[in-house]
C-alpha cells in the first residue's frame, strides 16, 4: 500500500487511472463475450467484485497496452482510448470510448480514495449496462485504440513503439452516442459512452 | 501460509473435540455414537479442511458430525476465532509488546462495504486487539461498522443492529491515529443521525402506545433508565442493587451499550416493533419486577405515558420524583397524559412543548407575578413619584435566589445538598441534552449551563440529573416573593427567582434586615438566597454577586470606586460577549481601565445610549427606580426544539397550534397585537443533523410580517394571518427547524374597547375609509394600501367581473359591480348606487344584513327599487352617473357612450393610481369577452389606445391580447372623430407594440446574462420560484425537494413524480416559459457538455419522457433537441443517441 510520495499528482493520477483503464476494459471484454467466461476469474478491485483475464496473453495484451498509455496520459496526451469491436471487414461494429482529461496544472495531492469511489461508479455501471449494447455478429475481433491529442515522436520513448497507427475504418456518419458514466474529480475527468454506427451509415 | 493453514486445521480439530457435547446436543436424532466413533469421523473433517478442496469439504459433509447448518457455522466461526487469535498473536509480537492495546474489549463486525475495506478494519482490529466477526452475532459483536445502509436495515434498525451501535469506519481509523479509543458517538452513522424522531413521530408514537398499551413496551423503555434511577438516588439505589445486583449488572451491560439507540433512534420504532421487547427476554424478566417492587405501578404507568411527550426520553427521575417528593403527584407529568387520552390522536406538541419549556417558564412567570401580586405593585407605582425626591441617600437590595432551578428541586433531598447536581429536562448520559442550572458543587467540576449532559457527565461521572419541576418553582418563587412583600412595598421582581427591593424607607440596618430575608427565604422555601446591598441597582446587583452563593455583601457609597476599578466589565449588566469582544479590542478589561475613556469616545464607539450606559455604569451610576416594570413591547412563542415536519399539513397544524399558543398569552397579557411577524429557522444546506438531540442546528433566520389596521389577540385571525405568513416563505417544510410566531404593536385590551364588533366587517370598513377618504372622491375602487387578502380574493373578483359582464341585464352597471366586488374586498362601501343587484341578491343573508347596516338600513330599499329599474334595462341602454362624460357628450353619441362607461373607468382608476395588477386585467378582461360573446357591438372596444393599460395588455394572455390589437384599429377608424375631444392625447398602435415587446424583453433579460446556473442555489431558482408561471414555480419547488445538488437530473426526476399533464394546465406566460425554460436547458448543456455528458443525457431521457405526456415539454424537447446535438457533435464528435424504442 506504501507509495512514493514524491510522484506529481500528475503521475498518481495517471497511475490510477491506467489501472483503473486495465480492470474496466478487461471489465468490457467480459461484458461482451468475447471469450468464454472461463477465461476470466473474479478479483476484487476497490472493494469491488471485477473479472481479470486468465489467460497470460490475453492479460498481457490489456495490461501493456494500457500501461503503455501511463507516460501520455501523465503529460495529457491522451485524448481518448477506446475499445473497438469491429467485423470481417474492419469496420466498427461498436466501441467503448473512454473521454479522458487529466488536469495537468493541478497541484494539491491527489485523494486517492476520492478518485476510487468515483471511478468505482463506472465499474458498477458497467456490469450493468449489457443492455445498451449491440449484439455482435459472430465473427469480429476487437482491439484497443487510443486517441492522441498529437502524435508523439516516434524515438522519444520506447513504449511509443508498442503503438501503431490503427487501420481500422471509420463511420462516414457520425456516431450514435450512449452515455453509460461520467466523472469528474479534480484533477480527473473521466466519460465513458458506447458509440453505435449511425442509422444511415450504409451498411456493408 | 501453509504453516497457519496446518495451526488452523490442528485448532479446528480441537475444538471440535471440545464441542462434541454441543455437537451431539445438536444432533439429538442421531442415537448415542460412541464418542470413538465420533472422533475418527472428525479427523477426516480436519484433514478435508486443510486440503481446502471444496470436493472434499462436500464429501465430508455427508460424514461429518454436523447434524445441520447451525452446527456447521458453529464450528465455522470457532475457527475463524482461532485464526483470528493466531494471527492477533503474531502481529502483536512485533508490535506494541506491553502497551494495552486500543481496541481492547471492541469486537467489530463489517457490514457491507467500507472505505477502508473490512479486510483493512480486520487488519487494525489484529494489529490493536480488537476482534473481529465475520458474522454478527449478539454476544461476541460490540460495534457495527458500515459506512452506508439500505433503507430496509434503517428501517428496521433494531432487528438488524439488535441494539449495538452502528458506526462508521472512521471511527476505527481515528482511534488507531489517535492511538486510543474514541468515543464512537460522533461517529455514528449519518443515516441514523437523520433517524432521529421526527415530530410526526412523536405523533404516531403517542397514538400508537395509547392503542398498544403501556405494557408491551414497557420493559424495553424502563431497563435503561432502571439503572440509572438507581445510581442516582444514592443511598436508595444501594437497596436495588443488593437485591437485584446481578441482573442489574447484565443489564447495565446491555443498556450501556444500547441506551443511546434505545433513547435517541427509535423510540418510536420501539413502539413499531414490540415483537423486540420478547426479544429480550431476560432483560424483561429481570428488571420489570425490580421495578414494581420498588415503584408502585401507577408511577411506572405515569412514566411511561409521561415519556411520550417529553421527546427526549428524560423522565429517568420523574419516578423518583413521584416516590420522594412528597408524594405531591408532579401534575405536569399526569396532566399531559390525561389529555393525550382524551385528544386521542391530537398532536398537542406545540402545548407540551411549552409545558417543558424552562424559558417559557421563566418568560411567563411575570404575568402570574403581576396577577397575583398586583396590587401590590400597583400601590406601589402610585408612590414612586415621591421617592425621587426623597432619593437623596438610598438603599437597594437585590435578592437573589442561589441555583435556584436546581436547589428548589434539591430542596428536600438533604443529602444531596453537597453532591453535584444539575438540572437538565434530559438524563441520559450520552444525551445532548443542555444543563440548564448547576448547583455549586457541580460547578466546581467545570460544569455550566448550557453544557450537554454527556459533557457534564464526563467531567463529573457522580452528578446527578433533575428533570424540571415546574410546580415547585411557581409554588417556591411565590414563597419567595411573599418574604419580599412582607419586608418592603417596593418590590421589583427581575425574574421568578430574583428581586430588588427599595429599602430606603424602612427602618433600621438594610443588612439586618437583608440577612432577615434572608432568613425567612431558607426557612419558608428551604433553599437559600443571597443579597447585595448598595446605593442602586446596579451596585446592588453586583453585591450580589460577590455575595453568592448563601451570603450577603453591602457595598456603601465610598466603596464602589474600590469595588468597580477591579470589576471585569463582562460583570457589568448590559455587557455581553460582542460588547465585551469591542472593549477587549480597545484593550479595556475592567471598569477601572473603562473609567478611562471619554464618554464622548464611548458613545461615538458604542451610541449614545450604550455609551452613556458604559460611562454610567463604569462608575457605578445608575439611575433607574425600583419599580419601573416596563411594558412589554411583544408577545410571542418561539420553538426551536424539536421541530421537524414531514408534509405541509404537519407544518399548518403546527401553525395553528403556535396561534392558540400565541392567542392564549396574549390574552394572559390582557394585550392585542396589530403587527405579526412570523419567524422561521431553516436548516442551512450544508448544515449536518445538530449535535444536540432534535435542536435545530446551524439555521439562516428568515422572517416576514404583518400589520393590520385593528390590533386582535383572535385565534383564528392569528392563525389566518400566520397561514399566508407562512405561506410568503415558500419553504420546504423538511428543511424548516424552528418556528416563532410574535405579536407586537401591543395595544391592552381595555384600550381598544372594542370589544364585539372587532372581528366585524364594520370595523374593517371603518376603519379603512379613514385612510381613504379622498381617494373615495375619485371613485369606488378605493383600496386599502396594507390590506392583506386582497390578493386572495382578487380572483374571486376576476371571476365575478367577467360573470357579470357576460349577463345582459347587469352589463350597463359593470362599473358598479366593479365596486361591490370591491367591497367585499374590504374598501369603503360605495355610493349606494354603485351597488350591483346582481351581486347583493346573491349576498349570503348574513353579509347582506351586515352590508344593510353599513348602509344604515338603506340597502334593502335600494334593493326594491333596483329591481324596477333592472327591467328596464333591456330596453335602454342607461349609462349611470358619471358626471365628466355626461358633461362632455352630445345628444347623438350618448348610445355610444354610454357602453363606454366601462372603460373609462379605467383612466380615472390609472389616476388614482389604486388599482392593482391583479384586478385591472379582470376588468379588460371582461371587456374582451364582451365581444367574443357578441352580445355587445364592438364599440365596448376603447375608442382610443390611451384608454388600453398597457400593463393591462400585457398581462392578459396572448390570444386575448391579439384579440384586442386587431379589434383596435379598424374601431379607431369609425370613432376617431368623435372622440378626439374626450381623448387628446394617443399613443399609436406602433408605438404600443414595441412598448410592449421591450416590456417583454425586459422580464426576460435574467434569461440573456447566461448565468442561471450560477450560484447556490444556482439564479434561476429564485427567478423562478417568484415567476407567475407554474411550471417554472415546480421546478424551483423541484430544486429544493430534490435535495438541492445544483444538478437538473433530480430536479427532473422529481417532477416526473408529479403528474405530468398537470404540467400544461396553465396558459398564462406559455411562450414565455418556454422561452426561459429552452434558456435555462441550454445554459445547462453548455455548462455540462465537456465533462458530464451522462447528466445531460439522463436529463434529455426525462424531458423525451415529459414530452409523451405534455405538449409543452414535446416543444422544449423540440426545441432545445437540435442545439444539444450540434454541441454533442462538436465535442463528441457525435450525436447522442435518443431514439424513442428504448
Amino acid at each position: 500500500m506504501d507509495r512514493k510520495d514524491n510522484q506529481s499528482p500528475q503521475g498518481e493520477t495517471a497511475r490510477i487511472l491506467v489501472e483503473f483503464l486495465e480492470v474496466a476494459i478487461t471489465s468490457i471484454v467480459f461484458l461482451k463475450g468475447v471469450y468464454p467466461s472461463g477465461a476470466f476469474e473474479r478479483r476484487r478491485y476497490m472493494n469491488l467484485v471485477v473479472q481479470r483475464a486468465r489467460h497470460p496473453q490475453l492479460r498481457d495484451y490489456i495490461h501493456s497496452a494500457v500501461f503503455g498509455l501511463l507516460p501520455f496520459i501523465q503529460k495529457g496526451m491522451v485524448e481518448r482510448a477506446a475499445v473497438i469491436f469491429f467485423n470481417t471487414d474492419g469496420i466498427p461494429v461498436e466501441r467503448f470510448v473512454f473521454k479522458l482529461a487529466v488536469n495537468q496544472s493541478y497541484g494539491s495531492k491527489v485523494e486517492e480514495t476520492d478518485l476510487e469511489f468515483s471511478l468505482r461508479s463506472f465499474l458498477i455501471k458497467l456490469s450493468v449496462s449489457e443492455s445498451l449494447t449491440k449484439v455482435l455478429p459472430c465473427d469480429y475481433r476487437w482491439e484497443i485504440t487510443a486517441y492522441f491529442r498529437s502524435l508523439p515522436e516516434a524515438s522519444a520513448n520506447k513504449d511509443v513503439e508498442q503503438w501503431i497507427p490503427t487501420d481500422t475504418r471509420q463511420w462516414e456518419q457520425p456516431p450514435l452516442l450512449t452515455p453509460i458514466k461520467s466523472m469528474s474529480s479534480e484533477p480527473l475527468c473521466v466519460q465513458l459512452y458506447i458509440e453505435h454506427p449511425s442509422l444511415s451509415e450504409p451498411k456493408p | 501460509m501453509s504453516m497457519e493453514s496446518t495451526r488452523s486445521a490442528n485448532s479446528a480439530k480441537r475444538s471440535f473435540n471440545n464441542n462434541s457435547n454441543s455437537a451431539s446436543s445438536n444432533s439429538n436424532s442421531n442415537s448415542n455414537p460412541s464418542n470413538k466413533k465420533k472422533k475418527t469421523s472428525q479427523k477426516t473433517l480436519g484433514v478435508a479442511w486443510g486440503s481446502n478442496s471444496r470436493s472434499s469439504s462436500r464429501s465430508s459433509f455427508s460424514n461429518s458430525p454436523f447434524s445441520n447448518f447451525g452446527s456447521y457455522m458453529v464450528e465455522k466461526n470457532r475457527k475463524l476465532q482461532n485464526q483470528f487469535e493466531a494471527e492477533a498473536s503474531t502481529s502483536s509480537h512485533g508490535g506494541s509488546g506491553s502497551v494495552k492495546p486500543i481496541f481492547d474489549g471492541v469486537s467489530i463486525f463489517v457490514d457491507g462495504f467500507t472505505v477502508p475495506s473490512s479486510q483493512e478494519l480486520r487488519g487494525y482490529m489484529l494489529k490493536h486487539g480488537g476482534r473481529f466477526e465475520n458474522y454478527f452475532s449478539r454476544r461476541r459483536v460490540t460495534h457495527i461498522i458500515c459506512s452506508n445502509l439500505p433503507d430496509s436495515k434503517i428501517k428496521n434498525l433494531r432487528s438488524f443492529s439488535r441494539g449495538l451501535p452502528v458506526v462508521k469506519p472512521t471511527w476505527i481509523l481515528e482511534s488507531v491515529s489517535a492511538n486510543k479509543l474514541l468515543s464512537w458517538v460522533p461517529y455514528q452513522l449519518d443515516q441514523l443521525a437523520n433517524n432521529q424522531p421526527k415530530l410526526s413521530a412523536f405523533f404516531t408514537l403517542k397514538r400508537s402506545s395509547v392503542s398498544n398499551g403501556a405494557s408491551t413496551h414497557a420493559p424495553c423503555q424502563v431497563n435503561p433508565e432502571a439503572e440509572d434511577s438507581s445510581l442516582k438516588v444514592g443511598t436508595s439505589g444501594d437497596t436495588y442493587f443488593s437485591e437485584v445486583s446481578e441482573p442489574f449488572e447484565h443489564s447495565k451491560q446491555i443498556s450501556g451499550e444500547s441506551d443511546d439507540l434505545v433513547d435517541e433512534n427509535s423510540n418510536a420504532s420501539l413502539v413499531e416493533e414490540p415483537a423486540n421487547s420478547s426479544g429480550k427476554p431476560c432483560e424483561v424478566a429481570m428488571v420489570v419486577p425490580s421495578n414494581i417492587d420498588t415503584e408502585d405501578e401507577s408511577s411506572v404507568k405515569n412514566y411511561l405515558q409521561s415519556n411520550h411527550y417529553q421527546p427526549s426520553a428524560l423522565v429517568s427521575s420523574n419516578c423518583i420524583n413521584n416516590q420522594n417528593m412528597k408524594g405531591s403527584p408532579s401534575s405536569t407529568v399526569s396532566e399531559p397524559s390525561n389529555q393525550s387520552h382524551s385528544t386521542l390522536g391530537d398532536p398537542n406538541f406545540v402545548e407540551n412543548y411549552f409545558k417543558n419549556s424552562r424559558l417559557h417558564f421563566i418568560g411567563t412567570w411575570r404575568n402570574r407575578y403581576r396577577k397575583r401580586f398586583r396590587t401590590l405593585s400597583d400601590g406601589f407605582n402610585c408612590t414612586s413619584s415621591n421617592i425621587k425626591a426623597s432619593a437623596l441617600k438610598t438603599a437597594i437590595m437585590h435578592v437573589d435566589m442561589d441555583c435556584f432551578f436546581v436547589s428548589v428541586v434539591i430542596r428536600n433531598h438533604l443529602e444531596l445538598r453537597d453532591k453535584p447536581v444539575a438540572v437538565c429536562h434530559s438524563d441520559n448520559r450520552k444525551g445532548t441534552a443542555e444543563i440548564s442550572s448547576a448547583n455549586y458543587p457541580a460547578r466546581d467540576y467545570g460544569i455550566k449551563a448550557g453544557m450537554f449532559v454527556r459533557d457534564a457527565k464526563a467531567l463529573c461521572p457522580h452528578l446527578v440529573i433533575f428533570p424540571y419541576n415546574f410546580e415547585a418553582y411557581e409554588e417556591v418563587a411565590d414563597q419567595f416573593y411573599s418574604v419580599l412583600h412582607k419586608h418592603g412595598n417596593k418590590v421589583q421582581a427581575v425574574s421568578c427567582d430574583e428581586a430588588f427591593l427599595d429599602v430606603t424607607d424602612s427602618e433600621g440596618d438594610p443588612q439586618l434586615l437583608a440577612s432577615k430575608i434572608r432568613r425567612e427565604i431558607f426557612e419558608t422555601t428551604g433553599c437559600t438566597a443571597s443579597a447585595g446591598i448598595a446605593g442602586n441597582m446596579l451596585m446592588a446587583r453586583l453585591a450580589t454577586r460577590t455575595a453568592k452563593p448563601d451570603g450577603q455583601c453591602y457595598i456603601p457609597p465610598e466603596r464602589v470606586d474600590d469595588y468597580l476599578s477591579q470589576l471585569p466589565i463582562k460583570a457589568l449588566p448590559g455587557i455581553g460577549y460582542v460588547l465585551e469582544e469591542k472593549l477587549k479590542k480597545q484593550n479595556v478589561w475592567t471598569c477601572g481601565q473603562l473609567r478611562m475613556i471619554s464618554k464622548d469616545s464611548l458613545q461615538k464607539d458604542f451610541g449614545l445610549k450604550t455609551g452613556e450606559m458604559l460611562w454610567n455604569y463604569s462608575r457605578g451610576v445608575d439611575n433607574r427606580l425600583v419599580g419601573l416594570i416596563q411594558e412589554s413591547k411583544s408577545v410571542g412563542a418561539e420553538v426551536n426544539w424539536g421541530v421537524r415536519f414531514k408534509d405541509v399539513k404537519d407544518a399548518q397544524n403546527f401553525l395553528s397550534n403556535l396561534c392558540k399558543e400565541v392567542s392564549l398569552r396574549l390574552q394572559g397579557c390582557g394585550v392585542e397585537g396589530r403587527t405579526f411577524t412570523l419567524k422561521i429557522k431553516k436548516r442551512r444546506k450544508d448544515a449536518e443533523e445538530p449535535t444536540k438531540y432534535m435542536g435545530h442546528g446551524d439555521c439562516e433566520n428568515l422572517s416576514h410580517s404583518t400589520t393590520v389596521p385593528v390590533a386582535t389577540d383572535d385565534v383564528e385571525v392569528l392563525q389566518r394571518i400566520t397561514k399566508q405568513l407562512f405561506g410568503s416563505f415558500h419553504l420546504d417544510v423538511k428543511e424548516i427547524r424552528g418556528v416563532g410566531l410574535q405579536v407586537s404593536r401591543l395595544e391592552s385590551t381595555e384600550n381598544s374597547k372594542q370589544g364585539l364588533e372587532r372581528n366585524s366587517l364594520k370595523s374593517w370598513l371603518t376603519s379603512a375609509s379613514a385612510r381613504t377618504e379622498e381617494l373615495c372622491k375619485n371613485n369606488y375602487v378605493a383600496k386599502e394600501s396594507s390590506n392583506q387578502g386582497c390578493e386572495g380574493e382578487g380572483d374571486e373578483t376576476l371571476v365575478q367581473l367577467c360573470g357579470n359582464s357576460v349577463g345582459l341585464s347587469i352589463q350597463m352597471d359593470s362599473n358598479t359591480s366593479n365596486g361591490a366586488a370591491c367591497l367585499n374586498e374590504v374598501s369603503v362601501p360605495p355610493p349606494l348606487c354603485h351597488l350591483d343587484m346582481g351581486v347583493l341578491k346573491s349576498l349570503p343573508p348574513e353579509l347582506f344584513s351586515e352590508l344593510n347596516e353599513i348602509y344604515g338600513g338603506k340597502l334593502v330599499d335600494f334593493v326594491a327599487k333596483n329591481k324596477g329599474k333592472t327591467e328596464n334595462m333591456n330596453h335602454t341602454l342607461r349609462a349611470y352617473s358619471h358626471e365628466k362624460i355626461e358633461g362632455a357628450m352630445k345628444e347623438g353619441q350618448a348610445a355610444l357612450l354610454s357602453s363606454m362607461v366601462f372603460q373609462n373607468e379605467i383612466p380615472v382608476e390609472n389616476k388614482a393610481k389604486q388599482h392593482i395588477a391583479k384586478e385591472v386585467p379582470a376588468v379588460s378582461g371582461a371587456e374582451s369577452f364582451v365581444p367574443a360573446s357578441g352580445l355587445m357591438k364592438t364599440d365596448l372596444i376603447p375608442s382610443s389606445l390611451s384608454q388600453v393599460d398597457t400593463a393591462v395588455l400585457q398581462q392578459l394572455p396572448e390570444e386575448l391580447k391579439v384579440d384586442i390589437l386587431e379589434h383596435l384599429p379598424a374601431h379607431r377608424m369609425q370613432v376617431f372623430s368623435p372622440n378626439v375631444l374626450l381623448y387628446p392625447t394617443e399613443i399609436p398602435l406602433e408605438a404600443l407594440g414595441t412598448k410592449t415587446a421591450e416590456n417583454n424583453s425586459g422580464s426576460k433579460d435574467f434569461v440573456l446574462d447566461n448565468n442561471l446556473w450560477v450560484g447556490i442555489p444556482p439564479q434561476w431558482v429564485e427567478k423562478f420560484k417568484v415567476s407567475n408561471c407554474l411550471i417554472l414555480n415546480i421546478l424551483a419547488e423541484m430544486y429544493y425537494k430534490s435535495g438541492s445538488t445544483g444538478n437538473l437530473s433530480p430536479i427532473l426526476q422529481c417532477i416526473s413524480s408529479v403528474s405530468i399533464h398537470q404540467l400544461d394546465a396553465f396558459q398564462d406566460g406559455w411562450d414565455e416559459a418556454m422561452y426561459i425554460l429552452c434558456e435555462l436547458l441550454k445554459q445547462y448543456i453548455k455548462l455540462k457538455i465537456e465533462l458530464d455528458i451522462e447528466e445531460i443525457y439522463v436529463c434529455f431521457r426525462l424531458l423525451r419522457r415529459f414530452a409523451m405526456k405534455s405538449e409543452f415539454f414535446i416543444q422544449v424537447y423540440n426545441i432545445v433537441s437540435p442545439y444539444l446535438q450540434a454541441l454533442v457533435g462538436e465535442n463528441y464528435g457525435g450525436n447522442l443517441h435518443m431514439s424513442l424504442k428504448d
